[in-house]
């Protein structure tokens, strides 16, 4: 497979895709038709363990095996969650993939659910795409008279509902475990693990919940096969993943590439390289929960791997020139984490409030020896002692600013 | 549309609390005391669990809202396109502070990520969003709700 293939935007740009003769005359469910009538859910999961898809929601879990997970458990009901809830600043794959491409997001939905043997799956969407929402509620209108879903799929003996949760504004629902209180009306706080969801989910029953580009995924491998998706990208996680560009380059964008593909690539061949008259000083990489990079780190390859110096995230890719004001970027950090802390745990609840109160100070110039000692003691009760993991996102960055530009932000540094 | 009207549109099932919730919410300004006791009793839940979830989202209001509410996104792909000088300005021009609550009539809110990043800035007044906004800008576009 060369480096052009493309599963996630092969259609972008060139049918009208909201239109469903447009997405079945591209191709479209033909993969769903392939898994009813010639395959089952253990051969279905079977080609998406081989095919070593990882979830792009962010934590990069093997979709194969937390789908068997599903799949084996004996339960009448379950469920299946497409997570399009999206807030981390910088990300908007996921909307692209609607805006572009709806019928892609619901073929991989009804497959998934059908493989783990859901027959309700919720759409969770942010609550501010509200225009999206409407586009998906269109497109669900389109398959189910096509009897792509509903009682009955194509006169199997499968049958699939889908609902769209339109959410409530809260980082914090993308998390799953509180994206299912959200679901159950309840605060969006996130649930202690085990019992995983794939356990005792959505009203407690076993639930699947991938990201909506990870579902996107699903079509592909359906029809070309789990060993053909392997031979795509790197070597530790294998496939294509969108990169949301933008900041200080010539061409703002998403793309899709292969997985390994490296900072320096996506910023200069693909980002179009830097705006006029504008600097590189650093990249921030996944959202604003990912890491600070430096010109020394471009050329480091962005893959899913537990041990990889830089995590992939979202996919967004930050590039940040000479001219922006660095206490800006600290104080937009860590209101952001202030705000969308649940609340529910003291570490994160106050940490994140204390690293927000000092971005001030530092902002106002008046950052204090006191708080100089304290900053590395905030950041390890972050990084360690959270509930969830949006704890240790809000210690992430300013971490990584505080250790690369400590002048920049002590305003010691003549301004240039 | 009736409060009562609204709920039954839904099934009283705990899936549709936050439709609800929202729903009430964008119609009313928010949810106060009395529509919030009427949803409790037709989920058949307790007010103070109605009240529990309300809180929680920033979608769903629980104060009365001001006539011109402004929201600027401080994300960080907006913060290196200016977002905090689009602040300023409009603090300026204003002459209120973000997150204030003591002017009745003008609330200026800062706020999360909107997924417009690459059009940012972004402000939203009273609903409308306005996309790659200059603190040039702004003066034009505030004039309208003046
Ligand atoms: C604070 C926080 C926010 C998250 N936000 C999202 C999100 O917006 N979208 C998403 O798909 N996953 C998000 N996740 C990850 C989900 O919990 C979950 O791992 C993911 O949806 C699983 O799908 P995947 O395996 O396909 O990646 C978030 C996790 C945390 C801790
Ligand atoms: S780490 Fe933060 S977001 Fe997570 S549970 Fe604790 S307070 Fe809530
Ligand atoms: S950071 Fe402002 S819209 Fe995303």
């Amino acid at each position: 497979m060369g480096k052009e293939t493309k599963i996630i935007t092969k259609n972008w740009g060139k049918i009208n895709s909201q239109n469903i003769e447009a997405y079945i005359h591209a191709g479209g469910y033909e993969a769903l038709k392939k898994f009813l009538f010639e395959m089952t859910p253990v051969s279905g999961v079977e080609e998406i363990k081989i095919s070593r898809l990882c979830g792009r929601g962010g934590a990069g879990f093997s979709t194969g095996t937390k789908m068997e997970s599903v799949q084996k458990e004996k339960s009448s009901e379950k469920y299946f969650i497409c997570n399009l809830d999206e807030s981390e600043p910088g990300t908007y794959k996921d909307r692209m993939i609607v805006d572009n491409d709806p019928h892609l997001l619901l073929e991989g939905i009804i497959i998934s659910s059908l493989i783990v043997g859901a027959n309700k799956a919720f759409i969770c969407i942010n609550g501010n795409y509200r225009k999206q929402a409407h586009i998906l509620e269109l497109a669900i209108e389109r398959a189910r008279e096509k009897g792509f879903m509903g009682e009955g799929i194509l006169d199997s003996q499968y049958s699939l509902e889908i609902e769209i949760f339109s959410g409530a504004g809260a980082y914090i629902c993308g998390e799953e475990t509180a994206l299912i209180n959200s679901i159950e009306g309840h605060r969006g706080e996130p649930k202690a693990r085990p019992p995983f969801p794939t356990q005792i989910g959505l009203f407690g029953k076993p639930t699947l919940v991938n990201n909506a580009e990870t579902i996107c995924n699903i079509p592909w491998i359906i029809l070309n096969g789990g060993h053909e998706y392997a031979k795509i990208g790197s070597e530790k996680s294998p496939g294509t993943k969108l990169f949301i560009l933008d900041g200080a380059i010539k061409n703002v964008s998403v793309v899709e590439l292969p997985l390994g593909t490296s900072i320096r690539e996506l910023i200069e061949t693909h980002g179009g390289g830097m705006a006029k008259g504008k600097y590189f000083w650093f990249a921030q990489i996944g959202g604003s929960s990912g890491r600070l990079i430096l010109e020394k780190d471009l050329d480091e390859k962005l893959e899913y791997d537990r041990e990889a110096k830089i995590p992939v995230g979202s996919g967004a890719v930050l590039v940040v020139d000479r001219t922006v004001d660095i206490h800006e970027m600290l104080l937009s950090w860590t209101s952001f984490f202030r705000r969308e802390s649940c609340g529910k745990c003291v570490p994160c609840r106050e940490g994140t409030f204390r690293l927000w109160e000092i971005a001030k100070r530092a902002k106002d110039g008046k950052i204090s020896e006191r708080d100089l000692e304290t900053i590395p003691d905030i950041l390890w009760v972050l990084g360690n002692a959270t509930f969830c993991p949006l704890g240790k996102f809000a210690a992430v960055a300013f971490f990584d600013a505080i250790d690369n530009f400590r002048k920049e932000i002590l305003k010691e540094k003549n301004i240039n | 549309m009736t409060v009562e009207k609204i709920l039954l549109g839904f099934d009283p099932e705990p899936r549709n609390i936050l439709p609800a919730l929202k729903k009430i919410s964008a119609s009313f300004g928010f949810v106060d005391e009395e529509n919030a006791q009427k949803m409790a009793d037709y989920f058949d839940i307790s007010i103070s669990r109605i009240f529990e979830t309300a809180t929680f989202y920033d979608l769903v209001k629980t104060k009365k809202r001001a006539p011109l509410e402004i929201q600027v996104c401080s994300g960080a792909n907006c913060a290196t396109k200016d977002a905090y000088r689009v602040i300023r300005e409009i603090e300026r021009q204003l002459k209120i502070k973000a997150g204030d609550q003591f002017n009745p009539k003008i609330r200026l809110e800062i706020v999360s990520c909107l997924g417009q990043c690459g059009n940012g800035p972004v402000v939203i007044i009273n609903e409308t969003a306005f996309l790659r906004v200059t603190p040039r800008k702004i003066y034009d576009i505030l004039k309208n709700y003046l």
